[in-house]
């Protein structure tokens, strides 16, 4: 065969070694990542977003806590924030950020499909706030500035997902096509999932082993972006632990001084420097409960809620234990805008109807609404003080006390 | 005369099936290095956007 078809034979003798190469490479930088994960979890790397070869050594990494979310973790830069609280492994475990600004459930879901087996088990937590479901549409440029092609492709090529959810992501991440205009086959691919019959189900698989390959190759440059990070940096793998008991209710009141030295131009809890947002909203009295009928409609029919059934169903399918943090409305600012309280409450009732069927732990903190340093704003951003809520939740989900 | 002398030794190796089927191995897997050193780097870069909150 060989002195006839020489190039032939030479090429296929070729794709194991190329296989095997890869393989290799594979592991190496597996083992490179998981030496280096605890190291790398309280830096803000942009791979660690936009790759998931990070993501996934720290799920499988027993003593670090992933937290999934948005603006709300990112905002405040303060010491409280729970990956730089819990950096020396306090109570064993360490925190690392998974979250940018602007950063949705669908986003999210994107992200943790990615991981898909690696997550079965393996405790994350979901950070949301009511912004979303109560204030404004995920704006394509928001979700365009979280999106990257490995995790599109990884949610929608998953072999660990249902037909069902993908194509719920799919209808989803048609929404903006500015991400797509670029890859013409996962627009293709994406069309045929949000549209079912035998056709486009037979396309569907006719297409997925490309996928699946494209994501391969993905993977493997996130592998080496991640080597190259790691090149770029001098890290030290060995990292410091100091265990210690949590006076928490002294770093409460530490943390509510801080909060307040930042709120002294208002007086509903807002930053100092976002109460120039409010000011003049403020600045004549408006009617108590004038924006209700508008807030209800707008929460019943938030697209939001859709992208989190996605989110909740990619969880369930990979067999994670996650925990839905959300945090609390501020009440008082809120009705000084003209949304009653019992209006407000929508959100929380509504959260819970959607989280409800997944069976998912979910804490709202709703309890907090009467207490304006909580968040820096009506958005809910976590302040200093509601990042110690925060911490002490997550010390004891880690933990296993909460159920 | 060292031209020679290596010319003839790539000769006869490629006339050698053995070697010569290493050889053409070698060729293809450098192909293939060459092709993921050109375009193998990944892009993971995410859209610029200000950040206007909600």
């Amino acid at each position: 065969m060989m002195k006839r078809t020489p190039h032939l034979t030479a090429g296929i003798i070729s794709v194991p070694i190329l296989v095997a190469a890869m393989l290799g490479f594979n592991f190496y930088a597996e083992s490179l990542e998981s030496k280096y994960i605890n190291a790398l979890a309280p830096l803000d790397i942009r791979q660690a977003r936009n790759g998931s070869a990070l993501q996934r050594a720290a799920v499988q990494q027993p003593d670090l806590l992933p937290i999934y979310g948005s603006s709300e973790i990112t905002m405040v830069a303060t010491d409280y924030q729970a990956n730089i609280f819990f950096q020396s492994y306090p109570t064993g475990f360490a925190v690392i950020d998974i979250a940018n600004l602007g950063m949705s459930s669908i986003t999210m879901a994107q992200n943790l499909a990615a991981l898909g087996p690696a997550l079965k088990g393996r405790k994350v937590v979901i950070s949301i706030t009511p912004a979303p479901f109560t204030m404004g549409a995920l704006s394509e440029q928001y979700y365009a500035g979280n999106y990257t092609r490995l995790h599109a492709y990884e949610i929608i090529f998953s072999p660990y997902l249902s037909l069902d959810t993908k194509s719920a992501a799919a209808k989803r991440m048609l929404d903006f096509p500015s991400t797509l205009q670029a890859d013409p086959f996962l627009k293709l691919t994406l069309a045929a999932l949000n549209k079912p019959s035998l056709p486009t189900r037979m396309f569907y698989y006719i297409a997925w082993p490309f996928g699946e390959l494209q994501a391969i190759v993905m993977r493997l440059q996130d592998h080496a972006a991640v080597i190259a990070y790691l090149q770029a940096h001098s890290i030290n793998p060995d990292i410091q632990r100091e265990a210690r008991t949590i006076d928490w209710s002294g770093t409460l009141t530490a943390a509510l001084e801080e909060q307040k030295m930042h709120t002294l131009n208002n007086p509903y809890g807002v930053e100092d420097t976002k109460w120039k947002n409010y000011e003049n909203l403020l600045s004549s009295p408006i009617v108590p409960g004038l924006g209700d009928n508008r807030f209800i409609r707008y929460v019943q029919g938030a697209r939001e809620w859709d992208d989190l059934k996605i989110l909740l169903s990619v969880l369930q399918e990979l067999g994670a234990k996650p925990l839905i943090l959300s945090r609390p409305m501020n009440i008082h600012l809120w009705e000084a805008l003209g949304v009653s309280e019992q209006a407000q409450n929508t959100f929380y009732t509504k959260l819970h109807d959607v989280t409800g069927p997944y069976n998912v732990l979910v804490i709202d903190y709703r309890e907090y609404g009467t207490d304006i340093y909580f968040s820096i704003d009506q958005a809910s951003h976590t302040s200093r003080k509601g990042w110690v809520y925060v911490d002490q939740t997550l010390d004891n989900f880690f933990h296993g006390r909460i159920h | 005369m060292w031209i020679k002398r290596l010319t003839t030794f790539f000769t006869d190796a490629y006339t050698n099936p053995k070697i010569k089927a290493t050889l053409l191995v070698l060729y293809y897997l450098a192909i293939i290095a060459g092709l993921i050193i050109m375009y193998g780097k990944g892009d993971f870069s995410t859209v610029k956007f200000v950040y206007q909150g909600f």
